[in-house]
């Protein structure tokens, strides 16, 4: 577990010296974080619930369809990890998605001969977008949620602007790239698997990301420590643009013909991964390999519940109490919960004697 | 956002559709003439010219709740080539509430504050925008809104509702289904969001047929399955209907592209796609012909997309405020527009000349749709 607001270092006395003492010290890096444990096992739960009350869920073709979708979001949770981390919140993600769908859908308009220009183009946007969010809140100050709002209403003028609204049947390539399989599973998991090891790895291992993690726990103290702020936060919301664009580039290649506004149904999900994934919202702990398999986790409970085909309301209802449990074992201070247990417990004897 | 059209475009803009217009006539007329003569008051400027077009003079709008995806904009397009068949309409503005309530209400007043005397309204935000249309009934524009209903009672809140029944294209699919399955099978519904009343009253259409044909069953929730008409969840939906379901034989949807996303679907289940009664969309009936050409057709049914409707709303519009002759009925038609068994009234059609956002039932000429799905 990493630190906790109260527990944040105090004042470094050489500046010069802290990468290698005091604040970043103090954040384990190689423990198993206990949001990756509880959504691990709440995981393999579901799964396990799954296979009894609704196996079909669990068929091969039901997986092959939920898989490419948990990938998807598993890539937008990443982002959305990073941005949280440092405190921050990223709204532009639908904006980000859509647009990324968008250029690699009408830019090539089936021509495969143009798809790897379009990718660059969305990247190159992806790109833009994320230096305007980030520059924005770490060196004007202004509220995340503002800003990534206010771009997310300009990723959606150019989305309508390129598209007119209009869908786009995705070229040949693009489709082959996401969904195309190798040893039973389609491309787009490995993509999603390799890309939460490198986000993990480079969070957890490297100085650069145990300086990102120490920035978004405790910036005043970071600051304190030397290192530059707006740096890590600019990167963050860099990063996760690029993250969401990957995301759109295979959510085009995954439906064939996807709407101008595909990115719409990716933002809340995309923040209860990272909710359930055990990262605080405040910023600083938090792991992507947990929000990666947080998104497994929602995806797989919205295929099971659609599986069982019960009604809406029943469907959004079982949905939403996941997640009220899900977060619920973060938010519940276990141990005053237990305390009160032995209270109530050591209070009972007396009257049975 | 405005588009105001002045008289020497819409005269360039008459003269562009002119030939459109023979063609596409909803109510029979032929084209009209780009003369726009003031001395020919009191009378229709030629014998060319439509009944509900009047002598009066008069200024349109258009205030759609939500402009941008496909269907409306090629709705647009046809309320355009409807109005250039009336020289006495002088202007022509449009503006699009962009799916948000507030500038959808704020859109109508503005239009008729700019002196707008006929308003044309796609209510997309239903009951909340009927304050604005019985202010613009009051300050004495004609109000028409058309395709979804604002509550309200013509006469009292605006002068028309231009309706359609979508119970009707529950009804056609029904009467479709009993013949492509002959009286036997599992059929999967599809819908939009939760509780809305287009697929609610598709199902009830298609429940006033089946009744009667005890062997053909809905399997999956009903009255539908919600797929929020969004391609992702049609192709979630889909998925989780072939795991639970080992035989479907048709689905019925009011949104045939996303299901034309979902294809992939089958064939990751090892299914034949099945049959379909749907709207028709340009890129369904491509991928029918696909399938056909490689020796896996599957049975297509389709209504109308029914763009078309904008121009009834058009000519009611334009008749009250030019003292034209009412057309007969206020409520659009639903009808049948593609069978792959019996090829009446077409056979499925798929124009490769138009974007596969198109819809191939438009009386739009395909240069003018075109145009409209830049």
């Amino acid at each position: 577990m990493t630190i906790s607001k109260e527990s944040a270092p105090g004042p470094v006395q050489s500046p010069s010296g802290a990468p290698d003492t005091g604040i970043l010290r103090r954040i384990p890096a190689g423990r198993a974080s206990r949001g990756l444990i509880t959504i691990c096992a709440a995981t393999v739960v579901l799964f396990v619930v799954s296979l009894i009350a609704q196996p079909d869920s669990l068929s091969h073709s039901s997986l092959q369809g939920m898989l490419p979708f948990a990938a998807v979001l598993a890539i937008i949770a990443l982002g959305q990890t990073l941005v949280i981390q440092q405190g921050g919140i990223d709204l532009s993600v639908p904006g980000t998605v859509s647009l990324s769908v968008i250029i690699v859908t009408h830019y090539p308009n089936g021509d495969n001969g143009k798809l790897f220009v379009a990718i660059l183009l969305a990247y190159l946007a992806a790109l833009a977008a994320g230096l305007l969010n980030g520059l924005i809140v770490s060196l004007l100050g202004l509220s995340a949620i503002v800003t990534t709002l206010g771009t997310n209403a300009l990723l959606y003028g150019l989305v309508i602007s390129i598209s007119h609204g209009s869908p786009t049947t995705t070229t040949h390539a693009m489709h082959t790239i996401a969904t195309k399989q190798f040893a039973g599973l389609p491309y787009a998991v490995y993509y999603a698997v390799v890309l939460t090891a490198l986000v993990g790895f480079a969070l957890k291992r490297t100085v650069v990301g145990r300086r990102f993690e120490a920035v978004g726990d405790n910036p005043a103290a970071a600051k304190m420590a030397g290192l530059q702020l707006y740096r890590h936060q600019t990167a963050a919301y860099v990063w996760a643009t690029l993250l969401y664009c990957t995301a759109g580039i295979l959510l085009g290649g995954i439906i064939t013909t996807p709407s101008a506004f595909q990115g719409d149904s990716q933002l809340l999900p995309s923040v209860a991964a990272v909710v359930l994934g055990g990262t605080s919202l405040l910023g600083g702990k938090g792991s992507p390999v947990a929000s990666a398999i947080a998104a497994l986790f929602l995806s797989q409970l919205d295929q099971f519940v659609l599986t069982l085909g019960v009604n809406p309301a029943t469907s959004n209802i079982v949905q939403a109490v996941s997640l009220g449990a899900g977060v619920a074992v973060y938010a519940i201070r276990w141990s005053a919960v237990r305390d009160l247990l032995r209270r109530l417990r050591s209070r009972s004897e007396p009257v049975e004697a | 956002m405005s588009v105001k059209l002045r008289k020497p475009a819409l005269v360039a803009c008459v003269g562009l559709l002119a030939f459109a217009a023979t063609a596409c006539s909803s109510g029979g007329s032929g084209s009209t003439s780009s003369n726009n003569n003031d001395t020919n008051a009191g009378a229709p400027a030629n014998s060319n010219v439509p009944p509900w077009c009047g002598a009066k003079k008069t200024s349109l709008a258009l205030a759609d709740g939500f402009g941008d995806n496909n269907w409306r904009q090629v709705a647009t397009a046809e309320a355009k080539a409807e109005i250039a068949k009336c020289p006495n309409v002088t202007s022509f503005s449009y503006a699009d509430g962009q799916g948000n309530t507030q500038k959808a209400i704020s859109d109508i007043q503005g239009l008729v504050a700019k002196g707008a005397k006929a308003i044309v309204v796609f209510p997309d935000a239903g009951q909340a925008v009927l304050p604005a249309l019985r202010s613009a009934y009051q300050a004495g524009a004609v109000t028409v809104p058309y395709r979804v209903s604002p509550g309200g009672k013509a006469g009292v809140d605006y002068d028309q509702f231009v309706s359609t029944d979508f119970k009707q294209a529950g009804v056609l699919w029904g009467q479709w289904l009993v013949k492509a399955l002959h009286d036997k099978g599992n059929v999967l519904n599809l819908g939009g969001p939760p509780a809305n009343s287009q697929s609610l009253a598709e199902y009830e259409g298609m429940q006033s047929v089946l009744k009667d044909h005890p062997g053909i069953k809905f399997v999956g929730p009903t009255p539908y399955s919600v797929t929020n008409w969004d391609a992702a969840q049609t192709q979630k939906v889909i998925t989780a209907a072939l795991a639970k379901y080992p035989k479907i034989d048709a689905i019925t949807t009011d949104f045939g592209s996303a299901l034309a996303s979902s294809f992939s679907a089958f064939s990751q289940a090892g299914r034949q796609i099945p049959a379909i009664a749907t709207e028709d969309s340009n890129e369904l009936a491509c991928d029918w012909q696909k399938d056909k050409d490689a020796g896996h057709e599957w049975p297509l049914f389709t209504v109308s997309s029914q763009n078309a409707m904008s121009r009834l709303a058009v000519d009611v519009a334009v008749a009250k405020a030019t003292g034209g002759v009412m057309p007969s009925s206020t409520v659009y038609p639903q009808t049948p527009f593609e069978d792959s068994i019996s090829g009446k009234p077409h056979p499925v059609t798929c124009d490769k000349s138009l974007p596969m956002s198109a819809f191939v039932s438009s009386s739009l000429t395909p240069a003018q749709q075109i145009a409209a799905l830049k």
